[in-house]
Formats: structure tokens, sequence, C-alpha cells
């Protein structure tokens, strides 16, 4: 109590003291520093130097007052066009700056995921306007192309004009990819090596088609995303790394516990893979999450923790392609998925490879997750085969047993009730409570019972039925007998 | 009116400066750190986004026909040797540290459809890239002006200026110094590539590199060049010099970086550590490699191939589909090679041939 008389007290003393001028003057007087802080010119003169500091930290960065920038009008010069690729390094905070996105989306057969798909790109946050949206559009037998026109024109046709997207491209190349898409299709281990190969054609026409030099991010992302925040650019981007990726996991099925890491392209470099890389052949690629490869290699899937911070950062050196945010700079300084076995991988493994060849940061969230459509592998197909015909199975059983027990009804005479009457005549002898009753047992045959069972004795079998007994029934049997 | 007799009524009223000025002046830098404009939040995001304003200067037009939607069938795309006549598109990318009139000039005298020729520049940040920019400037309005009636226009013309470093001098012997040479060329190749990807476009089917101290070549070297039907072919690059001997014009070999592998060249390079490279013309390291430069045969054929292992940057002509593969400059010791030396490791990497033409030539500056 007292100590917060104390703390008070001075308090106290000065408004009281400010009642008076001539208390205050002489208060003055004792201290003259503390009434010169705020003199006037003292006050503008600091507020000035506050401001001129601000103008130098804050926007001599942004002007650059000792380059040329010339312009061309098109009174002037006609199709012609200046950037300053230092306008577009990307900002950490892209959505307030104006940073423009490519959106890259590699489709193939996808007619399916598309109404998935352009569900998430309603949603999401990132401002519509900055985004400019590039497909491509390879060996499509579905309709994926049809879909995604009508797509696109009904998010361009919305009514309100934030939904809108900025510039749409699509592409169309066939690439004659000769393997099925199919999961297992997709992800057996002797597929991995040529279709990676061609995967990562693909992807490299793709950028090198989308990407203008007013450019600042460039996202990838793949269209079979089931769950993702509406906030994932701004989530990714406000780390400022060169490349990006979250942690991509898939739902799974009840049977197969439910939920399973999807991505296993993104981990970091160990020993034991740079030692089976250097026994490989220049042109062997290494696929992660095979058996046939064992590389040991911390993977970003493995270390996700459902409660850790989404904030956490994994350097990584091999990545995976689902969705990607990275600068620009990165692909228009060169950095590609190379086709050819870069460093013993290819596609996004070896672009990750590449970035760091390049001196790139290249960095995984292990706690921030997006989930992937579940997709059946063939002995998940075989079960679920053998799940869907037990389920029929027990389908008709059901009903056989319906038709059963009404034949059952018709064809045998009910004697549950006469069996109720019967019952306790029957089991008279079995009523162990009664000690004092005197049993007889006939003993005679029993050795001869017990060797038939045995099938020693042949002269036997034919005082009882051949069927196989086992001892305790016959002891009931026994017991039950009355005498 | 109690208040009014409050004492800090009364000192404000007195010394009002005192008092007003850092309130006003906290308010003033309030705005300026955190204000601006106005900032809002959405629904479904911890982020403060800004109004989206219809008046913005955006960096796309808007309101572009079918709703900003674009279609490109890549699979018709092609590069032909009859390339004029299938109206295909080049894209002439030219990264440029001087501006020189003989090169624009020759430039303008290439004889292949401007109509089908797309021009690329990339200036390096620095006063000589400003100068070289002004000058450029100039050129490019001169020819672009739509009153400009006399001469066809190019069908669109893309400057950049880079955003990477570059070395502070362009000088010719501090260019050639051996020991800048990795530094040199790992800034070369990127510039390349930041020009390669952001104007290489979905309609373009052949790009030729082709440097801003290219002074002097036919006329159709588009079309000879595109004739050969290669993914990459090179022109040889000789220097037109005065002999101090005879007192001539006399002609000598400019670009080493066009060669074929030799087992010297192997052995060294397996020597090396990951990050060492190999450069081409030095005393330094003797590769003993068959230089293009050295096989000109002034009375030999004009269409004589000879393929390559390596290729430089002065004249050559790419399939667009060999750089859409992949095919860069990179920027990085790449088997020990660096930028064009590089790219053409990696073209083959991805299964495509380079070849050059000894005996057929293209100049470059004297300095």
């Amino acid at each position: 109590m007292s100590s917060t008389h104390t703390l008070q007290s001075p308090k106290q003393f000065r408004s009281d003291d400010s009642f008076e001028r001539p208390l205050t003057k002489s208060a003055a007087q004792i201290n003259p520093k503390s009434a010169k802080i705020f003199t006037p010119a003292k006050s503008i003169l600091i507020l000035v130097a506050l401001l001129v500091c601000y103008i130098i930290v804050y926007i001599t960065p942004n002007l650059e007052l000792f380059t040329y920038t010339p312009s061309f009008p098109s009174s002037e010069a006609q199709d012609t066009y200046f950037y300053d690729l230092k306008d577009y390094t990307g900002t950490p905070n892209g959505w307030q700056n104006q940073d423009r996105v490519v959106f890259c989306v590699p489709l193939r057969d996808a007619a399916s995921h598309l109404p998935m798909f352009f569900g998430h790109m309603k949603n999401m946050t990132y401002p519509h306007n900055l985004i400019d949206l590039a497909f491509l559009v390879s060996d499509s037998s579905d309709d994926t192309m049809g879909m995604l026109n009508n797509y696109l024109r009904e998010i361009q046709d919305d009514p309100d004009p934030e939904m809108r997207f900025g510039n749409i491209e699509i592409f169309e190349k066939d690439f004659g990819q000769s393997i099925g898409q199919g999961f297992s299709d997709r992800h057996g281990f002797s597929a991995q090596g040529p279709r990676r190969k061609l995967m990562a054609r693909a992807r490299n026409w793709l950028t090198s088609v989308a990407i203008k030099p007013y450019h600042s991010w460039v996202y990838w992302r793949d269209v079979d995303v089931e769950t993702i925040p509406p906030t994932v650019i701004e989530d990714l981007m406000h780390h400022d790394k060169d490349v990006i990726v979250p942690n991509v996991w898939r739902p799974l099925p009840d049977w197969l516990g439910s939920q399973q890491p999807y991505d296993l392209n993104s981990w970091q470099e160990s020993d034991g893979g740079l030692q089976l890389a250097t026994s490989l052949g220049e042109d062997a690629v290494i696929v992660e999450g095979y058996v046939e490869y064992a590389t040991w290699r911390p993977h970003l899937a493995y270390l996700r923790d459902p409660y850790g911070d989404p904030e956490t950062e994994m350097v990584l050196d091999g990545i995976g392609g689902v969705s990607i945010l990275s600068k620009a700079s990165v692909f228009k300084n060169g950095a590609h998925f190379p086709a050819f076995s870069f460093e013993k991988h290819a596609e996004t493994e070896a672009f990750g490879k590449m970035c760091k060849r390049m001196g790139y940061s290249v960095v995984g969230l292990p706690h921030y997750v997006i989930w992937h459509i579940y997709e059946p592998s063939n002995d998940d197909l075989k079960h679920m085969e053998w799940m869907a015909q037990e389920e029929e199975r027990l389908l008709k059983e059901k009903d056989t047993y319906k038709v059963y027990n009404k034949v059952y009804k018709h064809g045998f005479l009910d004697v549950s009730a006469e069996w109720e009457d019967e019952k306790p005549l029957i089991l008279r002898n079995t009523d162990s409570s009664r000690s004092d009753r005197k049993i007889q047992v006939e003993w005679e045959d029993v050795d001869d019972f017990g060797t038939d069972f045995s099938g020693n004795s042949p002269a036997s079998t034919t005082s009882l039925p051949e069927e196989k007994v086992d001892p305790a029934v016959a002891d009931d049997f026994l017991d039950t007998n009355p005498v | 009116m109690a208040i009014l007799k409050h004492p800090l009524v009364g000192q404000i009223r007195r010394k009002p400066a005192k008092y007003i000025a850092p309130f006003i002046g906290l308010v003033v830098l309030f705005y300026l750190v955190f204000g601006g404009s106005s900032s809002y939040k959405k629904p479904n995001s911890p982020y403060n986004y800004k109004k989206y304003s219809k008046d913005h200067n955006d960096l796309i037009p808007r309101n572009l026909p079918a709703d900003h939607i674009s279609h490109y069938d890549l699979n018709k795309l092609a590069s032909t040797p009859m390339a004029a006549y299938n109206k295909e598109r080049v894209l002439i990318l030219t990264p440029m540290a001087n501006f020189l009139d003989e090169y624009w000039n020759n430039l303008l005298r290439l004889n292949y459809p401007r109509e089908l020729i797309e021009l690329g520049f990339i200036v390096p940040r620095t006063p000589e890239g400003d100068q070289a920019l002004k000058k450029l400037e100039k050129a490019v309005k001169k020819i672009q002006n739509p009153e400009n009636t006399k001469e066809a226009k190019f069908v669109k013309v893309t400057i950049l200026r880079q955003d990477t470093e570059s070395l502070k001098s362009q000088l010719e012997k501090d260019r050639h110094a051996f020991k800048v040479q990795k530094e040199r060329r790992s800034q070369m190749a990127t510039t390349r590539n930041s020009l390669l990807f952001t104007t290489i476009g979905p309609y373009t089917s052949w790009v030729l590199w082709l440097d801003a101290d290219i002074v002097e070549s036919p006329p159709t070297l588009i079309q000879d060049l595109v004739a050969h039907d290669k993914p990459v072919i090179a022109a040889n690059c000789y220097q037109r010099y005065m002999n101090p001997e005879t007192k001539e014009m006399a002609i000598r070999p400019y670009d080493f970086n066009n060669w074929i592998e030799s087992d010297e060249g192997l052995r060294i390079a397996s020597t090396l550590s990951d990050d060492e490279i190999i450069v081409e013309g030095y005393a330094e390291i003797a590769t003993y490699r068959p230089l293009m430069g050295h096989f000109y045969d002034a009375a030999g054929d004009v269409n004589t191939e000879m393929q390559l292992d390596g290729v430089g940057g002065t004249c050559l002509m790419v399939k667009a589909d060999v750089h859409r593969d992949g095919a860069m400059f990179p920027n990085f010791p790449f088997y020990h090679l660096i930028e064009t030396e590089g790219f053409a490791k990696m073209a083959k990497r991805l299964g495509y041939e380079v070849f050059g033409l000894p005996n057929y030539l293209v100049y470059h500056f004297n300095e």
C-alpha cells in the first residue's frame, strides 16, 4: 500500500502545482531542462528531422534518381514497350503493392477436377485483378477445353468486377504422352523418369510463354487440390522467399487410416542421397518416395505437426509441384524444370536443385498443409472392388434369408410350444442342484465309444452316426441321456 | 465553462504551438506510415487489402476483347526452313551495353519481313546503359513512329532494363581478363535469360541472338540461317582490322566460343571441382579444342555445316522450341561450362544437335 502511495504522490504534486502560476514558474526555474524540452521551435525541428528520416527511409529506394526512363507512347512509337525489371522483383506484401502474379496451371484430362478448382479460384483473397491466369491444356481426350472456357467466361462475366481476373491465356500443346493418367500408371516406379521429363517439358513451355516482364510472382498449382486456404498466395508470399512450398497431404478413406502425406518430392538433401547420385549414370533420375532409391532424406511431409506453428520454415533441396510460389525473377533468370537428368533429378525436384545452384532460397512450410484429392491406387481399387462386392453380397444374403425364412416356416412344423412343454421333462436329470438324487448311468459301452472316436475300433462304428464329435459333446450326450 | 478555466486549457491558450505542433506532427507521421490509402479487411483473410479502384493505372489494358481470355494453339506453331513463306515470327534478342549506329543500320538492312520480326533489348543498370538506352529510344522512335510511312515497322519492340547488378566496366581489356570471366559471363547469362524468358511468346518460331556489336552481316542473315533447319546454328564471327604489316584491311576470327569438344578438354574438365569453369581462348587453359573460327575457308561453300559442342552468342539462330523445352544460359557452371557454351551443352542434354557455319561470316565491331 505504501508503495502505491509514493507512486501517486508526484502526480498529486504536479496537479496541485499547476493550479497556481507562480509555483509553476518556480518549478521551471528549479529545473530549467524540463521546461526547455518542448519549446515550439525545437519540437518543430524534431518533427522536420523525423519527416526527413521518413522520406529517406521510405521513398528513396523506390525512386531511382539516376537512371533514365524512356517512354514510348503509341503516338511516338507503335508496339514498343519499356519495362524496368527492378520494378517487378516481388515484395512480401505484394497484394498491397500491386504485384502481379502469373498463376500457372498444367491441365490434362482434368475436366472432372475443374468445378472444384474454380470453386477455390472464386474464393481466393489475393486481388483477382492482379492475377493473370495461364493454362496449358495438353493431350486431353475429355472436354477439358470446353469446360475451362465455360468456367472462365462465367468468372469473367461476374457482375462484381473484383471477381474478374487479369489477363487469361490458354495454351494448347500436345506432348504425346504415352503414359496413362491413372494413379498407378503415374506413380509406378519405372514410369517416373520418362514421365517426369515430359511433365518438365510441359511446365517449361508454360512458363516460357506465360511470364511477361511485368510479373513479380509465379504461382504453380495443380488442379486436383481438394482443400486449400483462400489466402494461400498471401500466406506463402509474406515469407519473402525466392521459392516456397506448403506441405501437401491427402485425405484417405477410413479403412486406410484417414490421412497420409502426399507430396514426397519436397525434401532436404542427405548424404545417402548424394552417395546414391554418384553411383548412378548420367541420365538416371532419382525419384523420391520409392523403395528402389533409398536416400534417407528428411521429407517435408513427414515433419508435419498438426498443432505446429504454420509459419515454421524448413530449407529444402528438392520440391514438389502441387503448389509452388516463386518470385518471377527466378524463372526470368533462367531457372526451369529440367527435362533432362540434372544432378540426377528431373522436373520439380531438379528445379529445387537448380534454384539452389543459382543461389536462391528454397523453403518449405512443414506445418502449413494443403490437401490433395484422394485417388485410389490399383491395390486400393482392388480392395474397394472387394468391399463393394462384399456389401452387395451381404445385401443379397439378407434377401436370400428372407426367402429362406419363409420357406422354413412353410416347410417345417413349429415345435417350439411342444418343446417348452417337454423341456423340463427331458432336462430333468441334468438339474445339478438336486444332488441328493440318485442317478444311474450305464457305463458299459463307454470304452467303445471312446475308441470309435479315435478311430481304433472299427467294430463299434455302426453303433453311432459317423460324425466328428468332440469329447465334451459326447459327455453332454451321455449326461443328458435319460436313464 | 469550467473546462475553459482548467489550467491546461490556459497553458494551451498561452503557447499554442508548444502543444499543438507535436500533436499535429504525430498525426501526420501516423498518416504517412500507416495510412496513405484506404485499406480494408476481407472476411476470410487476416491480411489488409487496398480498395479496388477501376481507374487504377494498371499494367495490363482494361477491357480486352473476349473478357481477357486469349487462346493459343502451340501445336500449330512450327519452325521450318521456309520461315518467311510460312509467316513464322523471328525474335531478335540483343543485350545492349553500347548502342552502335553500325549495329542498328545493319539490323535495318536485314530483308526478312519486318512484320514478322520482333525485337528485344536489355540494357544494364549503369550510366553506360543509360547512354545506350537514350540512343536506342531515339532510333526506335524514328522507325516505329506512326507518322513514318516510308519504312516498315517491327511487329513489336520490347526494351528492358536489367534488375541485377552488372560489372561496372565494360572496357575491352577488362572484359576479357581471365579472372573476371566467370563472374562476367555469369551475369551475362542472367541478362540473356531475363531477356529471353520475358519476350519469348506463344507465336515465336525462331530466336536470333545478335550481339550489339555485330556491325556487318549479309542482309539475308535470317533466311540463310533458317534454311539450314537446325535446332541451334551459329554463324562464324570475324572482325575487320588494319593489318599493321601490309597496311591493308584484313579479317581475323573473333568469337572463340564455337568449338568442338576435345579429349584434352574433357580431361581438364574431369580434374576440376564442380564450381570451376573452362573458358575458351585463354592461354591459362589449353584445351586444344578445334575452334570454328579457324575453320573459315574463303573459297569454301558458304553452306558448309559443322557439328559443335560449344557456341558463342554473337550470332546464333535457335528454334524457339529449344528454349521453351528449357535450354537456357546457365549462370552457374554446368558441366564446367557457362553462358552460351553451357547453353549448347544443355540443348544437347535435351536431345538437340548444335551446328555452326564456318564459312558464313558476320563481323564484329573493332574498338
